[in-house]
């Protein structure tokens, strides 16, 4: 007998049910079809992915890298795959964005081992700056798009997609949302496969190099192998059928398990039709079919009206003159994820049934609890002191992490966002048309994802900009991966596993010596919890005439504090003998660690990370170390 | 079984848990999945934990034999489980008068009020905790409520209050488990750093359950 494996998911057992988050089904899938390479960067919510591969690659013997940015994590995964390796790479919906470059040329060069990109997309943008519909990678530049309902779905979508990946030679998307990415469900366990693709890289220029004289002859090729990928899909099983009746709903993703759910609980099976789109391109000839079988449809879909569409295309092809709502018929919201009630309303009103009577639950007003930079979190007192130096009218360029968070009250630390490393060129096209001084913040993994080539950008032009670096040793808001100022990973040369130790004395040169030598003269680097050497840099930055770049230094508090497994510093505490609510602490600091009952001002003490800034602030020498409150 | 506790003519059991980041929602809403799963149940869970940090909004649902959806549609939640008072507050769209309700009474206090008061803006009072239960009461009258986070600290530990409540859901035996079934499956599977006082706090929860006859007829 083999050893217990130690993670649940390595277990082969086959036949075995588990309840597993969609995320780590997608692992399973990936496992059962024998993935041997594994890259990604992190992105809510597809983050637990890459984490769950950090964590068991040795095991599985699987090649696994935390990849720089999105572009990076496709390239190597792609050069993987041409050596024969089963490969897969993870990334959000805007990291397919961001990585379009490679992959709009893949399809045409064709892959060897399985290639499988999983980007998880963000209907509602609970997590995003926008919501987009990778299904539309499908059309745009054909790539097979799987759509998963279920962790199930997930599964078996992925063992699969390596399959086809490396029978067609396409890469293939699969393409969960968060409610398939962060919703447990029942997983059926395949067996894990015995042997794996050899590796070898054959060479072979006219193959593998896209340029003009090869591409014409890649462009039929693709034709060919799109044709090809469509066939073997519709007799993929990933497009079940149920139910019968001339009336027909089409669904797709997560809205298809609410679809079914609804058929279920009204007991509509008898009168209704139900087909699932599971993977795109959608089969012409199902497509017919099921149009034959009814006499209208109604489309149930998050995002783009992509299914009713395509399916209104078919039908007009194939002379069925039926009615096809969903979006455009108003059945829908052209915008946001849907719900079990969405989807219930829409039913009842395709199927002529009175809608469920509203419950007229009248909820009180609440008060919310948005999310926030946490108690000492070194940001805070970043976006305090530059705030002071530079005063209101500057204008402040923000970038993607958790120093977002100084957007509004009290903070004002974010008049602009756009997308990765993008603080750094809207300041400079900022401050170059206002001719104004004008600020970028930045945090360490973003400056290395993108932060660079908009460096290099702003070293040439010169502008009147000081970009604040928020150096925090490690990408703390999808879950503490790694980044290039992780202090492990400078000695272990690859980012191939989470850092052990707590960063005591952080590699501190590294994104300096980057900066200098792009050519920035004026560099700053500074502990944000040092006031006094931190204002003087930030005066001189404001003093400066062109470019140039302060570093703050300090450990995310979080971070920090899961790897110390210690107390951490002491508390603060208020003394209300000497405090007079003039509430200056939380009109500037916005910590949650402050609280107010019955009027007066608190710390938690559970909370506060005694990082002393409150007690700087106050001017009324209120707020100390709670053990001298003790003595 | 209490008919009470389950809706007309729909099978299955829909647990939602709501509580703030921290409180162990995500955790209870696990090892349910863990235990009814292993007992050969279907299950399906939900949960939202993008920006949801300590101190945060957290729902979680728990489907048991209830198909293949993990969300809970509006009104048809049959357990929810509040951890904080406004939190249960505000899962009151998924209530309905057939919805049995556990509700702590203590308050985890947003930091958004201290800044609404610092700001001199509205609503910086926490809302009172007897009118949101009775709020929540006026939908479900089989509503519990109850200071679990006491209880917790009296097992060792208010970070022990995911196990008050699932005792008091256990406890209450409108499951297909029982607490002491519930209780030997999940036992090994819990984070050890609490040990002792998870078991109490379990306890104390299935106690509870008894004292406020939770299983009983509908009041």
């Amino acid at each position: 007998m083999s050893t217990t494996p130690r993670h649940e998911i390595l277990q082969d057992n086959p036949g075995t049910r588990a309840c597993l988050l969609g995320n780590l089904a997608i692992v399973r899938g990936a496992l059962e079809a024998g993935v041997q390479f594994f890259s990604c960067y992190p992105g809510t919510p597809s983050s637990e992915i890459g984490d769950t591969f950090a964590r068991i690659a040795k095991d599985a013997d699987v090649l696994f890298e935390y990849s720089v940015n999105e572009k990076i994590t496709v390239e190597i995964a792609f050069a993987a795959s041409l050596a024969g390796a089963r490969s897969m790479c993870g990334m959000k919906h805007l990291g397919l964005a961001y990585a379009n470059d490679p992959i709009s040329t893949m399809p045409y060069i064709g892959v060897e081992g399985g290639m499988v990109i999983v980007s998880a997309g963000d209907p509602s943008a609970i997590t995003s700056p926008n919501e987009q519909d990778q299904r539309h990678f499908s059309r745009y530049l054909y790539y097979p798009v799987f759509d998963p309902a279920t962790p199930e779905d997930a599964r078996q979508m992925t063992r699969y997609a390596f399959e086809l990946s490396e029978t067609t030679h396409l890469p293939v998307i699969v393409r969960p949302t968060t409610r398939v990415c962060h919703s447990s469900g029942m997983v059926e366990l395949g067996p894990l496969p015995s042997g794996k693709n050899e590796i070898r890289f054959t060479k072979d220029p006219p193959r593998y190099v896209p340029i003009p004289g090869n591409v014409r002859r890649m462009r039929k090729e693709l034709t060919e192998r799109f044709r090809r990928a469509e066939e073997l899909l519709q007799t993929s099983d990933f497009f079940p059928h149920s139910g019968s009746g001339r009336r027909g709903i089409i669904a797709g993703g997560v809205a298809y398990a609410y679809a079914a759910q609804v058929i279920e609980d009204l007991n509509l099976r008898e009168q209704v039709s139900l087909q699932q789109i599971g993977a795109y391109p959608i089969p012409e000839s199902l497509l017919r079919n099921f149009l034959e079988s009814v006499d209208s449809v109604l489309v149930v879909e998050e995002l783009t009206p992509l299914i009713e569409e395509w399916v209104s295309v078919s039908a007009l092809r194939n002379g069925r003159h039926i009615p096809i709502l969903g979006k455009h018929s108003g059945h829908f919201p052209m915008e946001f994820e849907y719900s079990p009630d969405v989807v219930e309303d829409a039913v009842r009103d395709f199927l002529n049934l009175d809608r469920r009577k509203k419950l007229s639950v009248s909820v009180p007003e609440l008060p919310p609890r948005p999310p926030v930079l946490c108690p000492g979190c070194p940001h805070r007192t970043s976006f305090y002191l530059v705030g002071s130096v530079f005063g209101k009218r500057t204008v402040y360029c923000n970038d993607i992490g958790c120093y977002t968070l100084g957007y509004g009250e009290p903070l004002h630390a974010c008049d602009t966002l756009l997308c990765m490393g993008s603080s750094i060129t809207q300041a400079c096209g900022l401050a170059r048309v206002t001719g104004r001084r004008t600020v970028a913040y930045i945090g360490d993994s973003t400056f290395f994802h993108s932060g660079l080539p908009a460096l290099v950008n702003a070293v040439q032009a010169d502008d009147p900009v000081t970009i604040v670096i928020l150096d925090n040793y490690i990408t703390a808001m999808t879950g503490f991966q790694p980044s290039l100022t992780t202090p492990d990973q400078a000695s272990e040369g690859i980012r191939q596993t989470a850092p052990r130790t707590v960063n005591t004395d952080a590699d501190c040169g590294r994104i300096e010596q980057a900066v200098r030598g792009l050519g920035v003269r004026e560099v700053y680097s500074v502990d944000p919890f040092d006031e006094q050497t931190t204002l003087a840099a930030l005066k001189q930055a404001k003093a400066g005439t062109g470019l140039n770049v302060v570093v703050c230094h300090a450990p995310c508090v979080v971070d920090r504090r899961r790897r110390a497994k210690s107390e951490g510093r002491t508390p603060f505490v208020i003394d209300q003998e000497l405090c007079n609510a003039c509430s200056l602490c939380v009109r500037v600091l916005g910590c949650p660690a402050i609280t107010i009952a019955e009027g007066k001002y608190e710390i938690d003490q559970d909370l506060c990370d005694g990082c002393e800034l409150c007690a700087r602030v106050c001017q009324h020498d209120a707020i100390k170390p709670a053990t001298t409150e003790k003595m | 079984m209490n008919p009470a506790d389950r809706q007309q003519n729909r099978p299955g059991w829909r647990i939602l848990i709501a509580g703030t980041g921290g409180q162990g929602v995500l955790t209870a809403a696990r090892l349910l999945c863990e235990c009814f799963a292993q007992l050969g149940h279907q299950v399906v869970s939900g949960q939202l934990h993008g920006m949801a940090q300590r101190g945060g909004a957290v729902q979680s649902s728990v489907i048991i034999d209830g198909g293949s959806s993990p969300v809970i549609p509006s009104g048809r939640a049959d357990f929810v489980v509040g951890f904080e008072p406004v939190e249960t507050a505000r899962a009151l769209p998924f209530v309905s008068r057939h919805t049995t309700v556990y509700m702590n009474t203590a308050p985890v206090v947003p930091y958004v009020l201290a800044q609404r008061a610092a700001l001199k803006k509205e609503q910086a009072q926490y809302p009172d905790v007897q009118q949101l239960a009775d709020g929540v009461r006026a939908v479900a009258s089989r509503t519990f409520a109850f200071d679990a986070t006491q209880r917790a600290a009296r097992a060792g530990s208010v970070r022990a209050l995911n196990m008050v409540m699932l005792g008091c859901l256990l406890g209450s035996g409108s499951l297909p488990c029982s607490a002491e079934d519930f209780w030997n499956i999940v036992a090994k599977r819990m984070p050890a750093a609490l040990g002792e006082a998870n078991t109490k706090a379990f306890r104390g929860g299935t106690d509870l359950a008894a004292e406020l006859q939770v299983g009983g007829a509908t009041p």
